[in-house]
C-alpha cells in the first residue's frame, strides 16, 4: 500500500484536495444544432479524506459534474483544481466508477480489475496478483475471477467496477451510484466494506448516489443537486459520529431529520422536473 | 476481508445450442435425398435430360472419386488455395487496418469513407480483365483479385464496428491515460474483432469468387482452370464435381471463420452479426 494515512485529517485543517469553482458544462447536441447546459455555476471544496455524497433527481448533471472532475469532460466555463492544480485531463490521482460498470467483455474478472494496473504500467514484480485477488475478494467475487461480464449479474458487474477502481489506489475515488444494481443485502454489506476500506485508506470519496439513506450513511457532506439547469441546491454537513453502524445510525433523531428534509427537497426537485419536462 | 458469501459456480457458461436439433437433420438429409433421386430418375431412367448435358449424380460422384485420385487435379487444387490464402491474408491485414484507422478518425471518416463505399460498390469483376493483362496469366494476377475482392467488406465491417465502440468503454480506458495506440489495441480493437470477422467471412466468399473468376479468363492453372478445360471437352460430370469440390472448400473456409468468432468473440455470441457490408 501506498497510501497509508489512516488517521482521517481534521475537517478543515488543510486547503481543499478538490476545488470546484464556477463551473459550468454545455453539451452540443448534434442532431438538434442547439446546446444543452448540464450544470451551471457549481462551486464546491471537498477536503482530503472527506466523503462527499451527492443526491439529485435523474438528469440534473451528476454524472456530467463527476466526469468533470475526472478529466473525461471538459468545463465549458469555470475550473476545477486538484491538489492546486487545474485539471486538464484524467490521472492516476483519481479513479473512476462507472454508472454503467464499463466493463471489457472480452476480460475475465480478474483480468478486467488488472486493468487499470495494467494500463498504467503497474504489473512489475509479483505483488499485484495480491493485490487484484484482495480487491476481487472485498467486493464478494471470490470464485469468480474467471467469469465473463456476461455470466455476471449487474450487480456483480457493478462489483467489478468498483473492484477496478479501488485496486489502482488512487488519493480520489469517483463514484457513480456504484451500488444501484445490487441488492438491498450485499448493499448493506457493500457499504460497510466501503466505509471501513475509506476509513483505513483515508481516500476522498465523492459518490452519487439515488438513495437518500444511503447518502447520510456514508457521507460527511451531502450535496443536493437540482435541475434545469443541474446546480446545487444545498449542501448538508451531515455531523454524525463515525465509525458508523447502520442499524443503530437510524433510529438517531439526526438521522431522521436529515432523511425528512432530504426526501422534501428531493420530492420538491422531482415534482418541478416533472413540470418543466411536461410543459 | 468480507463477508459476503456467493458460492462459486462450477456449471460450464451457459452456451446456446447452434447444432441443428436431431429432427431437423433428417428432415434436411431427407429432402437432400429426394433430390437427388428425383435427378437421377429424370436423367438415368426417364430420360427427359440428355445425360451429355446434365449427368446423373451416380456419374458425378463417381467423377468426384476419380478426380481425387488424380495428380493434375491436387496440383490445381494447391494453385487455388495458395493464390486464395496469400490474397486473403493480404486482405485481412490491409483491411483490418485501415478499417480501424477510419473508423476511428473522424477526420479520415469524413475524407476518405466515402471512397471506399464507391470502390465497394463498383463491379470489380469488371477489371478482372485488365488485371490479368497487367500482372499476366500467373498467380499475381490472381492474387490481385482476390485481394481486391476481399478486402472491402473487410475494411467497411471493421470501420462500422470501430464507429460503435461503446463510449463508456473508450472512458473506462481514458481514465488510466490510455491514449493512441495503446487505446487502439487494447480496446478499439478487441471491441471492433466481432465485426471484423463478420467481414473476413464475406471477404472468404468473394474472394473465392475473385480466384475462379481469374483462373477462368486467363489461366496457367488452378481449379478454374481445369473447370474451364473440363467444360470444354464436354466432361459435364468432371465439371459439376468440380464445382462441388469448389463449394466444399468455400464452406469448410466459412465454418472455421464462425468458430474462430465463437473463440475470439464469444461475447458475441449472442448478438445479431453483420454478414453484409
Ligand atoms: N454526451 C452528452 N451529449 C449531450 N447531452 C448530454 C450528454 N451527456 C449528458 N447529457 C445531458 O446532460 C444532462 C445531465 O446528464 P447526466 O448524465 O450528467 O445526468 P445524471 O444526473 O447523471 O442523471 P442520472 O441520475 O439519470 O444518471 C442530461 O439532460 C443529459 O441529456
Ligand atoms: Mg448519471
Amino acid at each position: 500500500m501506498t497510501t497509508t494515512t489512516i488517521e482521517r485529517p481534521e475537517p478543515g485543517a488543510s486547503a481543499p484536495l478538490i476545488s470546484v469553482r464556477n463551473l459550468t458544462v454545455s453539451y452540443n447536441v448534434a442532431r438538434t444544432g442547439k446546446t444543452l447546459t448540464a450544470i451551471e455555476g457549481v462551486d464546491l471544496d471537498v477536503r482530503e479524506g472527506e466523503f462527499v455524497t451527492v443526491l439529485g433527481p435523474s438528469g440534473c448533471g451528476k454524472t456530467t459534474f463527476m466526469n468533470v472532475i475526472a478529466g473525461l469532460v471538459k468545463p465549458t466555463s469555470g475550473e476545477v483544481l486538484v491538489d492546486g492544480r487545474p485539471v486538464t485531463g484524467p490521472g492516476p490521482d483519481r479513479a473512476v466508477v462507472f454508472q454503467d460498470y464499463a466493463l471489457l467483455p472480452w476480460r475475465t474478472v480478474f483480468d478486467n480489475v488488472k486493468f487499470g494496473l495494467e494500463m498504467q504500467s503497474r504489473l512489475k514484480g509479483d505483488g499485484w496478483r495480491d493485490r487484484v485477488q484482495e480487491a476481487v475478494e472485498l467486493v464478494g467475487l471470490k470464485g469468480f475471477e474467471s467469469s465473463y461480464p456476461r455470466e455476471l449479474s449487474g450487480g456483480m458487474q457493478q462489483r467489478v467496477g468498483l473492484a477496478r477502481a479501488i485496486v489502482a489506489e488512487p488519493r480520489i475515488l469517483l463514484m457513480d451510484e456504484p451500488l444501484g444494481a445490487v441488492d438491498a443485502l450485499t448493499r448493506e454489506v457493500m457499504r460497510d466494506e466501503i466505509e471501513k476500506l475509506i476509513a483505513a485508506t483515508g481516500k476522498t470519496v465523492l459518490f452519487i448516489t439515488h438513495s437518500i439513506e444511503e447518502a447520510i450513511l456514508l457521507g460527511d457532506r451531502i450535496v443536493v443537486f437540482k435541475s434545469h439547469p443541474g446546480a446545487i441546491k444545498e449542501v448538508i454537513e451531515t455531523g454524525l459520529e463515525r465509525p458508523r453502524s447502520e442499524r443503530s445510525v437510524q433510529s438517531e433523531p439526526r438521522f431522521l431529520e436529515l432523511r425528512d428534509h432530504l426526501w422534501e427537497a428531493l420530492q420538491h426537485e422531482a415534482t418541478a422536473a416533472a413540470r418543466v419536462a411536461g410543459s | 476481508m468480507t463477508t459476503i458469501s456467493i458460492e462459486a459456480v462450477n456449471a460450464p457458461p451457459l452456451r446456446r445450442h447452434r447444432r441443428l436439433p436431431d429432427k431437423w437433420a433428417w428432415l434436411l438429409m431427407a429432402v437432400v435425398a429426394g433430390i437427388l433421386l428425383v435427378w437421377e430418375a429424370a436423367v438415368s431412367w426417364l430420360h427427359l435430360v440428355p445425360e451429355s448435358f446434365l449427368p446423373p449424380p451416380t456419374a458425378v460422384a463417381a467423377a468426384f472419386v476419380e478426380l481425387l485420385g488424380r495428380p493434375d487435379f491436387w496440383q490445381a487444387f494447391v494453385f487455388s488455395l495458395q493464390n486464395l490464402a496469400i490474397g486473403l491474408v493480404l486482405a485481412v491485414i490491409v483491411g483490418v487496418i485501415v478499417g480501424l484507422a477510419v473508423g476511428w478518425s473522424p477526420v479520415l471518416r469524413f475524407t476518405v469513407a466515402p471512397f471506399l463505399w464507391l470502390l465497394y460498390s463498383t463491379p470489380k469483376v469488371a477489371l478482372a480483365p485488365l488485371f490479368i493483362l497487367v500482372l499476366g496469366l500467373g498467380n499475381e494476377s490472381k492474387i490481385a483479385l482476390v485481394f481486391l475482392l476481399a478486402v472491402f467488406p473487410i475494411i467497411l465491417n471493421t470501420m462500422e464496428g470501430a464507429v460503435t465502440v461503446n463510449a463508456s468503454l473508450v472512458n473506462a480506458a481514458r481514465v488510466y491515460n490510455v491514449n493512441g495506440v495503446a487505446l487502439g489495441w487494447k480496446v478499439i480493437f478487441p471491441a471492433t474483432l466481432p465485426y471484423s470477422l463478420a467481414g473476413i467471412q464475406r471477404g472468404v466468399a468473394l474472394g473465392f469468387t475473385g480466384e475462379v473468376l481469374g483462373e477462368f479468363l486467363g489461366g496457367a492453372g488452378g481449379l478454374g482452370h481445369l473447370l474451364e478445360f473440363a467444360a470444354y471437352q464436354f466432361e459435364m460430370a468432371e465439371a459439376i464435381a468440380m464445382v462441388f469440390v469448389m463449394v466444399i472448400v468455400a464452406n469448410l473456409l466459412l465454418a472455421l471463420i464462425s468458430a474462430l468468432r465463437k473463440r475470439l468473440a464469444p461475447w458475441y455470441d449472442d448478438r445479431q452479426v453483420m454478414y453484409g457490408a
